[in-house]
């Protein structure tokens, strides 16, 4: 079965997620913003990151509404395993797919660097809980934020799927990544499409793609 | 026709001299009139026409077998063999940056990507070359902040990432900043090289992208003057950028290149439509009518002359035959972009030169011929003196400086945290932060070391890409300075065992009607010239960037260069820091000149040098470099740069992300520099050139011996002539820094307080918003 690839116009890692997924031995396919497809013909799905519509409004907030959602709803509501990265991230938790928003990062600065994180619970694309992990970030809108009991609910459900070891962006309770309640949608700012091979700086991000073999 | 009052009005209005205004009356045999008035001044600027510098940059010239497209075109190509080829070029974009930083350094980064895929070539690498002035002048530190984010906003959308830069500061750029954007563009195996000579009658003209709006209109002529202090009235010259829509111009312009669906196409740079659609015509040769009324528009208010000259960002003009129009317009659209038809091109009656008609509503508002403001614009032979090495003291390196005249810290340590803290000499990782280094997913190696580098994804070989031009070098000698512009980015690529391939050059000059300007400008042309032929490394591209003079005031003339290489694999390339303990470390030399360095000029010594520069010289000991730091085991490189040899040491102690991500520090070394270094006071001059390498034991005996059967000769067998050496100085050991020279220890610093000072002086010396 093959794993969908979503474009929307601005999306500019597309390639980069394409290209993992080949890398690991897996079948990528273009899915374009426009369209709906059956959720049946799909084993995973792939929100890649950049800037959908320029991150005009509000980033992820006019891709969440385009007709590829209603599509990428069902399939969240089957089961289908779902990973946002980065803008991809923003999308989901902005369709409401995954709780919380991510904003400007507290120093209003866009960041590019490699970061430390710790795996704390299980999902579809990560098997292990309680490793540490080190992948790049690169954004300006990272700082994940939901509301105070929301926080501890979300540790209580095991639905903080990554922290970072040294906070980049104000996220609250260092939150890197979250996992939706049934734990099949998934979505962090980190690029594991980054981290692939040692000549790339790092190889923590494979697993990512892996874990679908 | 004009009353005397009238015509001083309009050349004062179109920027146009008294001289070009009789020469433009001699090519039509009237007087201009109308839209003429318009066209004239800009294609005719020194920014489109290069009126100043045309005559010097034929010394460019270059036969190597690499080069596929050469200046011309938007940006020069060439094969890297494999079937892959590249495309790359480096452009200016200074007065508009001090104007509106923001919108001046986005656009700028914006326009470079476009002269790049407009050639059918996907963006794959971005950097930038910036200098800035003090940082205390008069609005510098939102300068540096409005540049940054400019260039931030704007690649980091696009996505391509920024993979090298260098930034330099000096007050001769308080008024008058200098931002360079470069960007390289692949093109992988059987992809088309895409053109603009517009050719085939009937064929359309399609305008695509972005609507025309009355941003920066006059721009082109505005970027051909000096500036004055009412640059805040030049507001409206400025463009304003969307990288969201060049994005989707990037996308939709590679998808109808690769379905053949174009016979030429050109970006609207500067002068817009204008320069692209008559530099189009002018190419082929072939007549063009165009319907002005036809373009695009943001505002319905707009006049032709406004249409012509507008400078609004993220256009293309292309040429198709009438069948292809239907698919290019769903292309387009798929991209949610418009494709407007607004001309096409007609026949040249035989025996007529070819016309450009302008319409408006139908009715006939200009018709020209188009090679008489592309081809036929006025090219100065502005004067200059034959250069005379002003600063040399000199030509033996044995000589002793002028008493007084060496840089004299009472200690050397804590001189050595003073440049660690100074804006100078600490470290730019603030501004590397805020670029993507890594969509894309080819980075091998990201802004941390000066040379950045992509694994191509076909041969899997690495392209490197180093920016080059020291504006210190350049103010102790245009010559010299203008040589090292591209033998330093050779040599730094060398160190990490690229082969360096070929050069773009943005050269940034004060006013050439000032003889000493003009001076500079060709001393410096010759010597790039003269070593880009020593290392086979032709300029393939480049841009000229005159007038950046404030009130009498000109910049240090600045050459900056961007230098591409290519090695066999990006796997085991040689860091820019110690990597392992117990590596022995060298010093790989050959020192044809001698300074002060920059940290005399921070102490403000006299810019002097002794020694004789040698283009051969250096060609040779690049290749020497490239061989040894090839070698299997050796784990890092730096050639020594600005401020000397214990600076250069002190930086590779650190690691390259910082204290601050928890990897540590870095790791110290243990040093003895007698061979190299006489005095306390040398340990931060400057020589041509210096490599240090740090090997591993295994390897040192390895590297010794390819050294030694290199037999290096001086490059002339005149006496006195510098030799190359290679010493091996020290080991990579413990935590902290420690030199010595003639028993006696000059420097003994922890890493970690030269990490704390390093990574942390920045934001200290800028007064930053946020």
């Amino acid at each position: 079965m093959k794993l969908g690839v979503v474009r929307f116009l601005g999306t500019n890692c597309d390639f980069d997620v394409f290209e993992a997924i080949k890398e690991v031995g897996l079948e990528p396919e273009w899915l374009w913003y426009q369209d709906q497809f059956q959720v049946n013909d799909y084993k995973a799905l792939f929100l890649p990151g950049g800037f959908s519509y320029g991150d005009y409004l509000r980033c992820g907030a006019l891709a969440a509404r385009a007709p590829i959602m209603k599509s990428v709803r069902e399939a969240a509501k089957k089961g289908t395993p779902i990973l946002g990265i980065c803008n991809g991230f923003q999308i989901l938790c902005e369709s409401g797919l995954l709780p919380g928003v991510l904003v400007q990062n507290s120093h209003l600065r866009f960041i590019d660097k490699w970061v430390d994180l710790n795996l704390k619970n299980a999902s579809p694309f990560t098997s292990a809980t309680d490793k540490k992990i080190r992948l790049p970030v690169a954004h300006g809108e990272g700082r994940y934020i939901v509301e105070e009991d929301e926080v501890r609910r979300l540790f209580d459900d095991e639905q903080v799927w990554l922290t970072y070891g040294k906070n980049p962006n104000g996220s609250v309770e260092d939150i890197a990544g979250v996992l939706s309640s049934g734990k099949n949608v998934a979505g962090l700012m980190p690029h594991p499409e980054r981290a692939m091979t040692s000549w790339m700086g790092g190889q923590d991000g494979r697993s990512f793609f892996e874990s679908l073999v | 026709m004009y009353t005397e009052q009238q015509l001083s009005g309009l050349l004062k209005h179109y920027r146009i001299s008294q001289a070009e205004y009789e020469l433009i009356q001699k090519q039509l045999g009237r007087p201009p009139k109308g839209l003429e008035w318009a066209l004239y001044s800009a294609l005719w600027s020194e920014h489109c026409s290069y009126k100043s510098s045309k005559v010097h940059l034929r010394k460019f010239a270059s036969k190597s077998k690499r080069i596929v497209s050469e200046e011309g075109e938007n940006a020069g190509v060439i094969d890297l063999g494999e079937g892959e080829r590249v495309a790359f070029k480096m452009e200016s974009h200074n007065h508009p940056s001090f104007i509106e930083p923001y919108q001046g350094a986005a656009t700028g980064v914006g326009g470079i990507l476009r002269d790049i895929f407009t050639m059918g070539a996907r963006p794959v690498m971005l950097a930038n070359y910036l200098c800035f002035g003090n940082p205390k002048a008069d609005r510098m530190s939102s300068l540096v902040d409005g540049v940054v984010k400019g260039i931030s906003g704007y690649g980091n959308c696009v996505g391509v990432p920024t993979v090298t830069g260098q930034t330099e500061f000096h007050t001769t750029y308080d008024k008058n900043i200098l931002v360079n954007a470069l960007a390289v563009g692949l093109f992988r195996p059987g992809e088309k090289i895409f053109t603009s000579g517009a050719h085939g009658t009937g064929n359309l003209v399609v305008y695509v992208g972005a609507k025309t709006g009355k941003d920066g209109v006059h721009g082109a002529s505005m970027a051909s003057e000096s500036f004055d202090d009412k640059n805040e009235k030049k507001k409206p010259t400025i463009q304003k950028g969307d990288p969201f829509f060049e994005k989707l111009l990037i996308e939709s312009c590679l998808e109808v290149m690769s379905e053949n669906l174009v016979v030429a196409i050109q970006d609207m740079g500067a002068a817009g439509l204008t320069s692209s659609s008559f530099e189009m015509a002018a190419k082929g040769g072939i007549s063009l009518k165009m319907h002005l009324d036809k373009v695009p528009l943001r505002d319905s208010s707009m006049t032709p002359e406004e249409i012509l000259l507008s400078e609004s960002q993220e256009r293309m003009l292309l040429i198709c035959e009438p069948s292809q129009l239907k698919r290019i317009q769903s292309i387009f659209s798929k991209w949610d972009l418009d494709a407007e038809q607004i001309g096409e091109i007609v026949d040249t009656k035989p025996g007529a030169t070819p016309t450009m008609q302008l319409l408006w509503h139908n009715e006939v508002v200009c018709e020209i011929d188009p090679g008489l403001l592309v081809n036929q614009a006025p090219k100065y032979e502005r004067a200059f003196d034959t250069w005379a090495y002003p600063n040399r003291i000199d030509k033996s390196l044995t000589a002793t400086w002028p008493a007084g005249s060496t840089v004299q810290p009472k200690d050397s340590s804590a001189y050595l945290l003073q440049l660690f803290s100074d804006y100078r000499g600490t470290s730019r990782n603030w501004i590397y932060d805020q670029y993507d280094q890594r969509v894309g997913a080819r980075t091998a190696s990201d802004c941390s070391n000066s040379v950045g580098v992509i694994r191509l994804p076909d041969s899997k070989r690495g392209l490197g890409l180093v920016l080059g031009c020291r504006p210190f070098w350049m103010r102790t000698d245009a010559a010299i300075g203008a040589a090292d512009a591209v033998a330093l980015p050779s040599l730094e690529l060398a160190a990490r065992g690229f082969q360096a391939l070929a050069v773009t050059d943005c050269l940034n000059y004060g006013n050439p009607e000032n003889k000493k300007i003009m001076s500079e400008f060709v001393a410096s042309v010759e010597s790039m010239a003269k070593q880009c032929e020593m290392l086979d490394a032709p300029v393939i591209s480049g841009n000229v960037s005159f007038y950046n003079e404030t009130l009498g005031q000109n910049i240090t003339s600045t050459p900056a260069t961007g230098v591409v290489g290519i090695r066999q694999s990006v796997e085991g390339l040689p860091a820019s820091n110690f990597k392992a303990v117990g590596d022995d470390i060298f010093v790989l030399e050959y020192a044809c000149v001698q300074t002060n360095g920059r940290a005399g000029e921070i102490e403000n010594l006299k810019p002097v040098w002794m020694g004789e520069y040698n283009h051969k010289g250096v060609a040779d000991f690049i290749k020497l470099t490239q061989i040894l730091a090839s070698v299997k085991g050796v784990h890092a490189s730096r050639v020594a740069g600005q401020f000397g040899l214990a600076y250069t040491l002190a930086r590779m102690s650190l690691s390259a992300s910082g204290a601050a991500e928890g990897v540590g520090a870095g790791l110290g070394c243990d040093v003895d520099l007698t061979a190299i270094v006489k005095t306390k006071e040398q340990l931060f001059t400057e020589k041509l050139y210096q490599v240090v390498l740090a090997v591993s034991p295994e390897a040192s005996s390895e590297l010794q011996k390819i050294f030694n059967s290199f037999k290096p000769v001086a490059a002339d067998a005149s006496a006195g002539s510098p030799v190359v050496q290679l010493h091996r100085v020290g080991v990579v050991r413990g935590d902290s820094l420690k030199i010595q020279i003639s028993g006696q220890p000059v420097v003994q610093l922890a890493v970690q307080s030269l990490a704390d000072k390093y990574y942390n002086s920045w934001e200290k010396n800028f007064e930053f918003m946020a």
